[in-house]
């Protein structure tokens, strides 16, 4: 309890310090699962952390048509077989540019529509594999997004329940050939179809995230929820899952 | 906006779940995945005119429910033998599969007992090359593997040593790979012009027959000292994958003669991957050639075959050495 008291409250200082209109911080920790054939066919399953903080230039209070949201989303998780013998690291850097135009239909309840784009870098790294041991991500992709949020109140206490949704459409991304070596790639030059356009039948990344805002003053608001960031590529007759399932928890401060 | 929403309605209706069949972690489970992993991703089926599946129905029944883990070791290794690679390995906890046949069934044609006589005790280390001025004026640098780091400093201080030697040799024998990277930056010191050394490929697809197109791959000259006069290589059975490659990039040379016996290949770049047990399997993915577009997956024949004799070793000569020695300088006694 006194770990998460610490946390809350650096969460707080981050939250306060942003000069954004709306700044989100959260951590979060949660299973993950990793497949990715270019390292081995065998699924990973561990536990991983996530980072994520929310830059919304629009304030909760007024609607504007147009709104920018950015969000950036570090994921670290440690992942061993079914076996138990093998393990994974996997490191994942996501940046959302998203671009809103908000909506009003009833009070209390509001809607936004739009497109993120997404830039991903990452990597997996196979700690018993020797000769092909690490798999890099690399992307850039345009994302349909959506969110909505809705204000109520439970006798005094002010609360607000948000769901955002990114759907994949289109991008470009990296990959080895499908037994290509980085060798070949990075020493030799040779380059084989390893920026490879995607579209979301190749590449049906999508992310989600359920929250609900305690306001506990004027700015704050505890915000506790679940964000699915599930991450997939098949590209190359390669085959890549990253699935991150966390519990998060944070502060949202309001200008 | 109503397009958008049907935008949205369908692409949450495309989006599927990108996923891998996984074998049960039973004997036969395991006996699969293996076989599959090297259906789809091992290199020399048709080079060595290995028909997987014939080795697929032989292996099968071998793999029962109730077998040990040891049983079934021997079994995956066995079926893995068939491909005649010493790239293919299994790893347990408890054994590491191999084939070594390439060099078990061969003279070693190398003994630090006779190399110690060469080298002494008062000779040079830089980093993982052992190396001396020979009575005759003649260098001799030993290289034990490939993986054991070089510096470009390192190299410069080799060459340096032996500037006023008339030749050097290069001692690789019992070498059995290591980081290619070592192998482009030494051979870089061997050639004066861009060189073409061999060609790579690798697979695009899981067919027998899916590969990338030939890409040939050169050595520049390194910008640091480099070495101009006769150069020896010498080789045996154990000279394998990048020392292979080594062998491959040297001969290349002008300056560069091979003697010794022939290589013993191992041209194919190794991946791996997981067994449902854990166990990780190493296999040739990546072919490499030769200049000449011919594989070297069974080795490369020296230009002097020359073997240890019982006769010299009993003088405690090295027969390879002393040949080497008077190709450098045919004038030796």
């Amino acid at each position: 309890m006194r770990i998460l008291s610490s946390i809350l409250l650096c969460l707080t200082f981050a939250a306060t310090t942003a000069k954004a209109q709306t700044t989100t911080h959260m951590i979060g920790v949660g299973k993950s699962k990793i497949l990715e054939t270019y390292l081995t066919p065998e699924h990973f399953s561990g536990t991983g952390l996530t980072y994520l903080y929310i830059k919304d230039t629009a304030p909760t209070d007024t609607l504007r048509r147009w709104t920018t949201t950015i969000e950036h989303e570090v994921d670290l998780s440690k992942t061993k077989d079914r076996s138990g013998n093998t393990s994974d690291l996997e490191a994942t850097y996501n940046l959302y540019w998203a671009r809103y135009y908000n909506l009003q239909p009833i009070d209390n309840l509001r809607l936004q529509f739009g497109a993120a784009a997404n830039l991903r870098l990452g990597g997996i790294y196979n700690m018993t594999s020797s000769n092909n041991p690490g798999q890099a991500h690399a992307s850039l992709s345009i994302m349909p997004s959506a969110t909505a949020a809705y204000n109520f109140s439970i006798g005094s206490q002010h609360f607000s329940a948000r769901y955002e949704l990114n759907l994949p459409l289109v991008g470009v991304m990296f990959s080895p050939n499908y037994g290509q070596l980085y060798y070949e790639i990075f020493c030799q030059g040779n380059y084989d179809h390893n920026i490879v356009p995607t579209t979301f039948i190749s590449a049906p990344t999508f992310r989600q995230m359920a929250t609900i805002d305690w306001r506990f003053s004027q700015r704050m608001s505890l915000r506790v929820g679940y964000l699915g960031n599930y991450m997939q590529s098949k590209v190359n007759n390669l085959k890549s899952h990253i699935y991150a399932h966390r519990i998060m928890i944070g502060i949202t401060r309001s200008l | 906006m109503k397009k958008y929403f049907i935008l949205f309605f369908c692409l949450s209706l495309f989006i599927g779940c990108v996923d891998e069949e996984e074998r049960p972690d039973t004997p036969e489970g395991n006996f699969e995945a293996l076989w599959k992993i090297m259906d789809e991703h091992y290199c020399f089926f048709d080079y060595k005119n290995v028909d997987w599946n014939s080795v697929y129905n032989i292996y099968k029944v071998r793999a029962r429910g109730d077998i040990s883990r040891e049983q079934l070791f021997e079994v995956l290794t066995d079926m893995l033998s068939e491909l005649r690679d010493g790239h293919v390995n299994l790893y347990s906890a408890f054994d590491y599969g191999r084939y070594w046949r390439w060099h078990e069934d061969y003279p070693t044609n190398f003994s630090d007992t006779l190399q110690r006589r060469y080298l002494g005790t008062d000779y040079r280390i830089a980093a993982g090359l052992k190396y001396k001025i020979l009575d005759d004026n003649i260098g001799y640098v030993y290289y034990e593997s490939f993986s054991d780091a070089v510096g470009e400093g390192n190299l410069d201080e080799v060459i340096q040593h032996f500037m006023f030697c008339q030749g050097m040799i290069v001692d690789i024998r019992g070498n059995g790979g290591g980081t290619v990277t070592n192998v482009d930056k030494i051979a870089a010191r061997f050639c004066n012009e861009k060189t073409l050394v061999g060609y790579s490929q690798h697979k695009t697809g899981k067919g027998h027959n899916d590969f990338s197109d030939l890409e040939p791959i050169y050595i520049e000259p390194s910008s640091n000292l480099r070495w101009q006069k006769p150069v020896v290589l010498l080789t045996n059975r154990e000279v394998f994958s990048a020392a292979n490659e080594f062998t491959q990039y040297m001969r290349c040379m002008p300056q560069v003669i091979q003697v010794g016996d022939q290589t013993g290949g191992g041209s194919g770049m190794p991946f791996t991957a997981t067994l449902p047990n854990g166990w990780t399997v190493r296999f040739s993915a990546c072919p490499n050639y030769d200049r000449d577009r011919n594989q070297t997956e069974f080795g490369i024949a020296p230009d002097y075959n020359v073997a240890i004799t019982d006769a010299d070793f009993l003088r405690g000569k090295d027969t390879i050495i002393e040949f080497a020695r008077s190709l450098i300088n045919p004038y030796n006694p």
